[in-house]
């Protein structure tokens, strides 16, 4: 049995077992689906520079052993993604994310060792899915991630099915994510190799309110459990000196999400989102974003965006840690803070004539300040031919 | 409490509305690209990065909590 047919007998057994051939899920009908030629659909590519400034109680390199030390890094992060579609009933998309990361994580190994001062690292992600039949898509994912020190896979499905002609969809999904890294200590002496592995499940509703209004609305939970830091960043102690952070083996993580789109009278276009986060290591957070667009042509249309977030710190965050501590991280992630988000994008759609029936350029640039000293700068350009 | 609150509203509305189903035929302005509940999926990828490595309020939402820079 295909993925695909056990995801939908786990999901529907008494329809599978109904009318397992005539009906979308049948093994003769999936397989033929996957037997027919690829077809191009869309090459989009995607290319963004950050530029971070700030500073963090984990980075050593302070002035002294318990200040922060510098969090400035580059990254350039070049994606390609290419949709292909099999038959009538199967698309393929390929996600091909690459980092390339200068000055980065200023902490213990760049002091001592300058092993992380240039990390290049990329991932490959593919997911396949199946249109059982007008109201239900199946799709399995599956991807690899390589970087110097780091290694990941992840695995997942989900199913979405829609109903009252798509006015309401539902949708649900599982991903398994499994990490493997190297084993460091606050010196930057490496000893052996580590991991950790997370599981997500996730829940959504999406409804068409009105003729201009969709809202959607998501339930998130995510289990992880292993080492949980990257093992170098370090704490300021008390009593003198750096030590390790000490983390829960554990960590269980939930999230809220609701997304709106209101069609403005004046061609334009507001959207609104909203996250709420919980974990049982003290972290709540809400996120809000609001952007505002307006179509200036056919073709062109322009936008603003504008993002506030708000967090506690975990429960045994501190900058200064006490002896005898049986839990201390100074990451400053982890530290209570706000942060906001101001941007603004132009994207043109120009419809073009022959094999190539649209151009997409997109170019958007953005700045993220945070409480707790970190500034980032983001450009990013995208092209892409739809076919 | 108000994130709460503003959480069940939005359950609320959401659910309500479903009664009423809006014929394909009249959501023509749900079509255009600016109208999408999320970004072009290379640009929310970038974003999502962003934030997940610089807060420590990642995953739960579908997105990986963890995979990538190592430091969640």
């Amino acid at each position: 049995m295909s993925a695909a047919a056990l995801a939908l007998a786990i999901a529907s057994p008494s329809r599978l077992l109904a009318d397992d051939a005539a009906s979308g899920y049948g093994d003769a009908r999936i397989l033929d689906a996957m037997g027919a030629g690829l077809r191009l659909q869309s090459v989009m590519t995607h290319i963004t520079g950050f530029d971070q400034f700030g500073h963090g109680y984990q980075a050593q390199g302070g002035p002294t052993p318990s200040s922060p030390g510098s969090e400035r890094l580059t990254v350039f992060e070049p994606q390609v993604e290419l949709v292909f579609t099999q038959g009538e009933r199967v698309t393929h998309r390929v996600w091909i994310p690459v980092d390339v990361v200068t000055n980065a994580s200023p902490d213990a190994i760049d002091v001592v060792s300058s092993a992380s001062r240039h990390v290049e690292g990329g991932s490959i992600d593919w997911t396949t899915t199946y249109r059982a039949d007008r109201q239900v898509d199946i799709s399995v994912r599956s991807g690899v991630h390589l970087e110097n020190p780091f290694r990941s896979w992840d695995s997942g499905m989900s199913i979405r099915r829609s109903y009252a002609d798509d006015a309401t969809v539902v949708s649900a999904s599982a991903l398994e994510v499994f990490d493997w890294f190297d084993h460091f200590d606050i010196h930057g002496d490496r000893s052996g190799h580590t991991d950790r592995n997370g599981t997500t499940g996730t829940l959504g509703l999406t409804q068409v309110l009105t003729p201009t209004t969709v809202a959607s609305i998501n339930y998130g939970l995510t289990f992880q459990e292993g080492t949980m830091g990257n093992t170098w960043n370090s704490v300021p102690l008390a009593a003198g000196g750096r030590g390790a952070e000490l983390l829960p083996a554990q960590r269980m993580r939930h999230a809220l999400v609701g997304r709106m789109a209101q069609w403005l009278p004046w061609n334009g276009a507001l959207r609104l989102y909203y996250r709420f986060y919980a974990d049982d290591w003290g972290i709540v957070a809400h996120s809000m974003e609001a952007e505002l667009m307006q179509r200036l042509s056919p073709e062109l249309y322009v936008g603003g965006t504008y993002r506030f977030h708000t967090q506690t710190g975990a429960s045994f965050f501190t900058p200064l840690a006490p002896p005898g501590a049986l839990l201390r991280v100074a990451d400053s992630d982890l530290a209570p803070l706000d942060s906001e988000t101001v941007g603004g994008k132009i994207v043109v759609d120009y419809p073009l004539v022959g094999e190539f029936r649209t151009l997409h350029l997109e170019l958007a640039c953005e700045r993220y300040v945070r409480t707790n000293d970190l500034r980032v700068n983001i450009v990013s350009w995208a092209t892409g031919f739809r076919f | 409490m108000t994130g709460w609150r503003i959480v069940q509203a939005a359950l609320l509305a959401v659910t309500a509305s479903a009664c009423a189903a809006v014929p394909q035929n009249r959501r023509a302005r749900l079509a255009d690209p600016m109208m999408s509940l999320t970004d072009e999926p290379l640009d929310a990828a970038r974003r999502q990065k962003l934030y997940d490595t610089r807060e420590g309020a990642a995953g739960g939402d579908g997105a990986s909590a963890g995979g990538g820079c190592g430091c969640q």
